[in-house]
């Protein structure tokens, strides 16, 4: 009988030591999971550098439509996966808009969009940050509540036909954490508190905000309205370099 | 006295399972299979509960059984032997059902999966033997 108690003991021991070494061990470990410091980004030109959006859609398309997005946020979601392909399908496919994502981890109510956020641009690092920016949307669900999401990003990215040991290395570092503290660093100079942020405009000039309404019609409107002055701006040059050659 | 040691090591491996299923841990030590593929399918749940946290209790009710079995006072007890039986069937019927999930649903081999699979045959088989005691009574 004591002998059995000390089987028991001895299995005890050796598997607490080794399930605690393991959890330990596999922990966040060094992923970095909140903004890094940064030096140098109070200088607008600076931070517009260190800023990265990831385009979709042709650098040449005359109108740029701009997403400040987090990916605890289920609005963001919601765009993603219901608008987003309506606008890819009327603007980015016909070369008229290009889209350009931001980052913008609300850190202080979502703990794990900053991972996220970087998980994504780990995933930009196999070309396939698209697929895993909606994979993230869509299982929203299921990571949010996980103390440690890594594993399910891992488990995402492997589903996606991603390098997951690459991808892992990625993650539990602190790569991309600059790009993404100065996409945050930008949407906080630019006075944005909320996301979805949608702006829409052109190559120069201050991009218009569109209001609370993220609906397709409502995007539709504003590109509309941002396309048509394009246009009159192109033709009013057109003009006007007609006038000169004539005067000339 | 078996059934305890092998529901321990259950334990241990369901716990391992769970802490995953949770995030409390990063990547699972897979050096066999393809653990993450069986561990995000939608078959790791039921409902809200990961199927690890079924494993942990059912370990768990097994050890406190085995251990109350071999008690001065429940070495002939029926219900100790009633509560191993159905444990150990129930629990070979579930791994059976998983083990099924993972071949030819799943199509991923989880080492950890397969390990308690094992364990929960065993600890099936070695209950068997209540039925005599069952009869005996």
């Amino acid at each position: 009988m004591t002998r059995f108690y000390w089987v028991l003991g001895i299995v005890a021991v050796l598997g607490l030591g080794l399930v605690g070494y393991q959890v330990a061990a596999h922990r966040a470990g060094g992923a970095a999971t909140q903004p890094v410091d940064l030096k140098g980004l109070d200088d607008p030109a600076a931070l517009m550098r260190a800023a990265q959006g990831i385009t979709k859609g042709s650098p040449d398309a005359p109108v740029t439509i701009i997403e400040f997005g987090d990916y605890e946020c289920p609005a963001c979601g919601e765009f993603t996966l219901q608008i987003q392909p309506q606008v890819e399908k009327a603007y980015v496919a016909t070369g008229k808009a290009k889209l350009v994502f931001y980052d913008y981890p609300l850190v202080s109510i979502h703990a794990g969009s900053f991972i996220a956020a970087r998980a994504a641009r780990c995933a930009n690092d196999q070309d396939r940050f698209w697929q895993f920016h909606s994979e993230l949307y869509r299982k929203q669900n299921d990571w949010v509540a996980k103390a440690n999401p890594i594993s399910a990003f891992v488990g995402y990215a492997k589903s996606l036909g991603m390098d997951g040991g690459a991808f892992q290395h990625c993650l539990e570092s602190d790569r991309h954490a600059d790009v993404v503290t100065a996409d945050m660093r930008l949407a906080q100079q630019l006075g944005l508190n909320s996301t979805p942020t949608i702006m829409v405009g052109l190559a120069k000039g201050m991009p218009r905000r569109l209001g609370e309404d993220f609906s397709f019609k409502a995007v539709k409107a504003l590109v509309d309205q941002v396309l048509a002055e394009a246009d009159s701006a192109k033709a009013n040059g057109a003009k006007a370099d007609t006038a000169a050659a004539g005067g000339r | 006295m078996a059934i305890a040691v092998m529901a321990l090591v259950g334990l241990f491996i369901a716990f391992y399972l769970l802490a995953h299923a949770l995030g409390w841990t990063g990547s699972l030590l897979c050096g066999l299979g393809d653990c993450e593929r069986v561990q995000q399918s939608r078959y790791s749940s039921i409902g809200p509960v990961p199927v690890a946290a079924v494993g942990v209790a059912g370990y768990a009710v097994m050890l406190v059984t085995s251990v109350l079995g071999i008690q001065p006072g429940y070495r002939e007890s029926r219900a100790v032997s009633w509560l191993l039986l159905i444990g150990g069937t129930v629990g070979f019927g579930f791994s059976l059902y998983l083990t099924y999930l993972e071949g030819a649903v799943i199509h991923a081999w989880c080492q950890w999966c397969v390990a308690s699979a094992v364990l929960m045959t065993l600890i099936f088989l070695t209950s068997l033997p209540e039925t005599r005691r069952l009869r005996r009574a």
